[in-house]
């Protein structure tokens, strides 16, 4: 029998595991003729606020050792051209749809939660505070664990569909903020976003990116990703989303043996569009070869 | 239809101490490419590197299922392209981005290029002589040594012009100082290189209200649209891999763009 890589958490049905991040995957049809999406089992949407937004100016991206540095400042379309220019498309794909969302008030982030707990074909909103690289909101709320219950208390309150608050590496116990989202009515966390970082280039002795800092992702986070995924996972009730420079089935299994309930690729979907293919493949594999039902049983299965 | 195809390298051609062009094989990019376009190219099995790099191709030849890039070493990325020996083999994820436009009857093709921005003109030129067009083709470098390819441009029978800043081949100076000459009413003008060449051909184009389009060169991640790290301004940030590269240069705000190569 074959394993099943379905799994099913906080009132989601995911056909497998695998979540294209949020920042990564557009409004999700941009990889359609490269990528096999019967292997995606939800697409997080580009990050929205209520208005569109310009984002950084560029220079706003640089290659670092396993990394990527990134100051892009969410240039998006805003939530009405999403709903009705993307969405219709979104809703049909197959895929799980996470809806990324970001404010810079309290206020922005509940009313985008009001308008898209009626939007048909959404399934989660993704709670964006934790990006480095926008001057309001975004990190700030992450990084206060007071602010990250009152944002999640908030959209709690405009809508039922499952949320998600994705956190930030960038503080001193991520269990602190874990357990304040939790207990404010969060569904599930995901994490972790970019870690903040900077480059310069010695020549011009300028910053490799306009922004001056940025977030860094791709493998050269990972250990400190699935370190944080473990300390989470061991301190909340609710399922983690594990987030950082994943590449392949060993570096899925690792979040998941670390407590995470599915994970989200993102930097590696720019290098490998077949990267989802390629690690449900090898999931299943691993699963056949280890005499593993469901993937779900491996959650936490870190020995210790 | 974009596709992400494994091209093995066929053949290495030195081109001056720091470029040279490779041609690789492959029967879908052949067939797909379009004068201006770029593939991501990936080498497998290099850890050093993580994001692929865009490459504009330079030529086609669909009967011996080959394209072509022009290769200049500046960075890393370059560095280990130079490095690969045929039959390695590379993934390209493509045919990427806006084309070029042929001119339209009547109008007369200008094509100015500095250095490796001669790369999309290659296959662009092939399209103009098939079509019985002849571009005026002003190349310009530092030395003889960064008029990559310039034979192949007469070959195809263009009517090649050419610059060097230290006078060893052609006219002493910048291209652009042999614009003023090629330039009227009826020219449709045609430019990739760098910045500060692009933009005194934009100014000049403008100027004579000719229409000009041009190939920009941005740091990209993905080449699909997502990353949004290639962008340049217009109204509004569009991005050079999905919009671009190729730009009716009437429409970048030059002034808001920081030229990050």
């Amino acid at each position: 029998m074959k394993p099943d890589l379905s799994v099913s958490f906080a009132r989601l049905h995911f056909r497998t595991p695998l979540i294209a991040a949020s920042g990564t995957f557009g409004y999700g049809t941009e990889y359609l003729d490269v990528s096999d999406y019967e292997a995606i089992g939800g697409i997080a949407v580009k990050g929205l606020y209520l208005e569109p937004r310009e984002g950084c100016p560029p220079p706003r991206i640089w290659e670092t050792p396993s990394g990527m540095l990134n100051a892009i400042g969410l240039q998006e379309v805003g939530i009405r051209r999403f709903i009705d220019e993307k969405m219709p498309r979104l809703r049909e794909l197959g895929p799980t749809v996470l809806v990324n969302i970001c404010g810079s008030t309290v206020e922005e982030y509940q009313e985008l939660a009001h308008i898209l707990d009626s939007v048909e074909g959404v399934h989660a909103i993704e709670l964006n505070i934790s990006c480095p690289n926008v001057e309001e909101g975004g990190i700030l709320f992450g990084c206060d664990p007071r602010m990250a219950a009152k944002v999640t208390e908030a959209v709690r309150a405009q809508t039922k569909l499952p949320i998600i608050p994705k956190l930030s590496p960038n503080v001193t116990d991520i269990t602190v903020v874990a357990r304040s989202v939790e207990a404010a009515g969060a569904d599930a966390i995901s994490l972790i976003n970019t870690m903040p970082a900077m480059a310069i280039d010695v020549e011009s002795r300028r910053p490799r990116l306009a922004n001056i800092v940025g977030g860094l992702s791709g493998p050269a986070i990972r250990p400190i990703a699935v370190r944080m995924v473990y300390q989470t996972a061991k301190a909340v009730n609710i399922p983690v989303i594990g987030i950082g420079g994943i590449t392949s089935h060993e570096d899925a299994l690792e979040f998941i043996l670390a407590g995470a309930s599915a994970v989200q690729i993102g930097t590696m979907s720019f290098v490998d569009p077949s990267v989802w293919r390629r690690t449900l493949d090898g999931l299943e594999a691993y699963c056949e070869r280890h005499d593993v039902e469901a993937i779900s049983a491996l959650t936490g299965g870190v020995l210790s | 239809m974009r596709r992400d195809v494994r091209a093995k390298l066929l053949e290495r051609r030195s081109l001056s101490p720091d470029a040279s062009l490779l041609e690789f094989e492959s029967d879908f990019l052949a067939n797909e490419l379009r004068p201006g376009q770029f593939t991501m190219l990936r080498l497998p099995g290099d850890e050093g590197l993580l994001l692929r790099r865009p490459y504009s191709f330079c030529d086609t030849d669909v009967a011996a299922s080959r394209f072509s890039l022009l290769v200049k070493e500046v960075g890393r990325g370059t560095r280990a392209l130079a490095r690969l020996v045929p039959g390695d083999e590379v993934d390209c994820l493509g045919p990427l981005g806006s084309t070029f436009t042929m001119p339209p009857e009547g109008k007369r093709p200008v094509v100015v290029a500095g250095g490796v921005g001669i790369a999309p003109f290659v296959g662009f030129c092939r399209a103009l002589s098939s079509a019985s067009k002849v571009a005026v083709v002003l190349l310009g470098g530092r030395t003889s040594y960064d008029l990559y390819l310039r034979e192949v441009f007469e070959a195809l029978g263009m009517d090649v012009r050419c610059t060097t800043e230290d006078g060893s081949v052609g006219t002493r100076g910048r291209v652009t100082a042999l614009l003023d000459d090629a330039l009227d009413a009826e020219t449709q003008l045609y430019s990739c290189g760098p910045t500060p060449m692009l933009l005194k051909v934009a100014e000049l184009a403008k100027a004579k209200g000719i229409p000009h389009e041009v190939s920009l060169e941005r740091r990209m991640g993905c080449g699909m649209g997502c990353c949004l790290g290639c962008v340049v301004y217009t109204s509004e940030y569009v991005r050079s891999c999905t919009e671009g590269p190729v730009f009716d240069a009437s429409v970048i705000a030059w002034d808001r763009d920081p030229h990050p190569l």
